[in-house]
């Protein structure tokens, strides 16, 4: 290790806060050969020293994410993979992933992904792939969705979900299917997120074993789906959905109809929304009126 | 699969169309109006913060004025509102806030609970800053119209998410950067709007730096909280005292500090005054010195600039910056035009004050005429019953928080970012746009 590496990982063991700041201020500068010291300060028992190399790491991290051409990205997200060894402590192997969810690529997808089937780090795994551009990710995500335990699937399809993976949509309309209401209403979330329509078939999920909240979701996720529609050109599926809402009795789900309709904007959408000016709901019928003032001319 | 009524579910090509969908959900299960003149309010979050916007049962038809440094001037009481329901993870606060209240509110530990309750109006969110989003999002799903504290979130796309919520089901939101209801706030607008200070340059905030925080050692979390829930959607980290009721903000993932607790207020009038409520930044620089000890990763001082096109204008934030030469504060803005400068000390409470020739501004009839918040609850509690937008609506108090959130962002980064705000992405920066997100954990996500 060179010179200013070896001074760099002794200053950030120093007693004085002074000293320990002016090496970590240093560590994007660092030649990521530092990683494995730093992974020792970062679970040391001195507070200071693992904030101090916490910080240096930060820096080094960061002296790499902007771009993925980045030539000393590759020597970082390398070193940074070696901390998932699992003889090094679980701090450890956490720190990694965090970081790894900023820089690592497709690449790294393969030495994270076996970790979902864990239970100790399998929330930070699926943290670390879920901002992983990429189909790597998505793939990792939907094959870990088939065989992890069923309390986890939900977390997936989350994942799934948050990151709009189309490829996704089939697997989570199968899994609406669920007996497991939980994953089924996962399933359902996630497809709403996704907002495109899957090439099997859809069924929704049974209510029977649904709680309150969930039933909320269910009407969200609908609404969610209708918007992903009709931002797709598919109104008349979306206008068909919002027709059922704009007859429920639930002023909000009212009020939703209205604004996705109008949204559209055809003159047979304001023909939905034209009766509602006369609700006995007030919110529905202010609701109306903005609908109906921003139709002006469908 | 018990469910015989089971539809098929969004499918065009099927014969049953998606249509019955919503008709598998029991209309017992949705939420109601609550039809009465007085607003029904349920409160998530109850500590410090919360504590100030409990309505006692004494008070809740009296009209009173204001007295919760929310801004105003006095001159007109509270639309009569009422707490009806109360919820924290940490049980310990549950029954003061009951005998605070009086009358028999429902008590809840799990917000998800208090949001199935049908008689509410709205609710007052003042959880710490990393629930605000799910919480705000999910009462709009149950119908609820929202007043949620400052900073509306912590990430760019908590906010987005948040507004379109709102948006989805036509929800009044609220945030609680008061300081736009301040007397003081309206008189510097309606000033700098009209002109008085001709062309706005820069807006310029100083601040007091964050705390260092000495080293405490992680423990387990008290019987009475649920800090299991505390962390909510945030990245795991074992309790501590020093970083959870309060402190949690001098933490980056977490509170962000200064820059987003006290720059949601000052940055939010000078948004509101230089009309930008609608767009954002298109350059972000920040510079930082951190507490070289200490368990707080926050900057002690720090200087972000942002730089506005069309028209053109340089907002900074500055800690410790320079203080005002013509009122004295602990933190404000100077407001710098090709005519002249206005001050506006504070920008939260009820001392948030401007200079005098604001105040004796008369506008023209034909001037610019600027709203004046009656104050920020009522402004509130207003437009639950007229379904117009607050002052500080959840757009804009996206905007403002993603000013705070991009600052820190280029002050942890240590490099410029260039912003487009339509889209809402930083240009040729792959790690700045992963973390304008942030994946939820457990049962928590977007």
């Amino acid at each position: 290790m060179a010179e200013k590496e070896t001074k760099f990982l002794a200053d950030l063991q120093s007693d004085n806060a002074d000293v320990r700041y002016s090496a970590w201020a240093q560590g994007g500068e660092m030649d990521p050969a530092v990683l494995p010291e730093l992974a020792k300060l970062i679970a040391g028992s001195k507070p200071g020293v693992a904030k101090a190399a916490g910080e240096a790491l930060n820096r080094l991290v960061h002296s790499v994410g902007k771009l993925p051409s980045n030539t000393r990205r590759q020597a970082v997200v390398r070193g940074l993979t070696a901390w998932l060894n699992p003889k090094q402590p679980v701090w450890v192997r956490t720190v990694a992933l965090r970081h790894l969810s900023l820089v690592g690529g497709e690449d790294v997808v393969a030495a994270v992904a076996p970790l979902l089937a864990g239970a100790d780090l399998r929330e930070e795994a699926v943290f670390c792939i879920e901002r992983i551009p990429g189909k790597a990710s998505a793939n990792a995500l939907m094959a870990a969705a088939k065989s992890v335990p069923d309390d986890f699937k939900p977390r997936l399809l989350a994942a799934l979900g948050h990151r709009g993976d189309k490829e996704a949509a089939d697997l989570c309309a199968g899994l609406m299917q669920s007996p497991n209401a939980e994953i089924a209403m996962a399933g359902m979330k996630a497809l709403a997120r996704i907002g495109v329509k899957p090439s099997v078939s859809l069924s929704a999920p049974s209510t029977g074993a649904l709680a309150e909240w969930q039933l909320l979701e269910f009407a969200d996720s609908t609404l969610r789906y209708a918007a992903a529609l009709a931002r797709q050109g598919v109104t008349a599926e979306a206008v068909k959905l919002y027709q059922v809402a704009l007859a429920r009795p639930e002023e909000h789900l009212q009020c939703a109809a209205i604004v996705g309709i109008a949204k559209i904007g055809t003159a047979e959408g304001a023909a939905l929304i034209f009766p509602k000016l006369k609700s006995s709901d007030p919110k529905v019928r202010r609701t109306a009126q903005k609908a109906w003032d921003s139709l002006k001319g469908a | 699969m018990k469910n015989p009524s089971r539809r098929t579910f969004l499918s065009a090509a099927a014969a049953a169309p998606a249509v019955h969908l919503f008709d598998i959900v029991p209309a017992r299960v949705l939420a109601s109006p609550a039809p009465s003149d007085t607003i029904s309010l349920g409160h998530i979050g109850i500590g410090g913060r919360g504590r100030g916007f409990l309505v006692p049962e004494a008070e809740s038809t009296a009209r009173k004025p204001v007295t919760t440094n929310l801004g105003g001037d006095g001159t007109r009481g509270r639309t009569p509102s009422r707490s009806v329901a109360l919820c924290d993870i940490d049980t310990s606060r549950l029954d003061k806030a009951a005998s605070v209240v009086g009358g028999q509110p429902r008590l809840y530990k799990d917000f998800r609970k208090l949001l199935e309750q049908k008689d509410l109006d709205a609710v007052v969110i003042a959880a710490p800053d990393h629930w605000h989003a799910l919480m705000t999002i999910m009462a709009c799903m149950a119908g609820k119209d929202v007043y949620c504290e400052k900073p509306a979130c912590n990430t760019i796309e908590e906010g987005r998410a948040m507004a379109t919520a709102a948006e989805r089901y036509a929800r009044v939101v609220q945030i609680g950067s008061q300081g736009r209801s301040q007397p003081a706030a309206f008189q510097a607008a309606r000033y700098i709007r009209n002109g008085q200070l001709g062309k706005v340059g820069s807006v310029t905030c100083w601040h007091y730096a964050n705390p260092l925080g000495d080293w405490t050692p992680d423990a387990p979390a008290p019987a009475e909280l649920d800090y299991e829930m505390w962390v909510g959607p945030a990245r795991w980290l074992p309790f501590n005292s020093k970083r959870t009721h309060g402190s949690f903000r001098w933490m980056i993932e977490f509170g962000g500090g200064q820059i987003r607790d006290r720059g949601a207020h000052v940055m939010s009038i000078a948004m509101w005054i230089m009309a930008a409520d609608h767009t954002g930044p298109v350059k972000i620089t920040a510079t930082g010195e951190p507490h070289h000890d200490g368990m707080y990763d926050t900057p002690n001082t720090m200087n972000v600039t942002y730089e506005f096109k069309n028209p053109d204008w340089t907002l900074v934030w500055a800690q410790p910056g320079e203080p005002s030469t013509e009122l004295q504060a602990r933190y404000g803005a100077v407001y710098r035009g090709d005519k002249g400068t206005l001050t506006v000390t504070l920008g939260d409470g009820n001392g948030t004050a401007t200079e005098q020739k604001a105040k004796d501004y008369v506008a023209p009839c034909d001037g610019v005429q600027v709203f004046k918040s009656p104050g920020h609850m009522e402004n509130f509690l207003d437009c639950v019953k007229s379904r117009e937008k607050p002052i500080m609506h959840i757009e804009a108090g996206h905007r403002v928080a993603a000013l705070c959130v991009l600052g820190n962002v280029a002050y942890v980064l240590g490099r410029p970012l260039e912003w487009d705000p339509v889209n809402e992405r930083v240009a040729n920066d792959d790690e700045a746009n992963r973390l304008l997100s942030r994946p939820g954990r457990g049962p928590w996500s977007l």
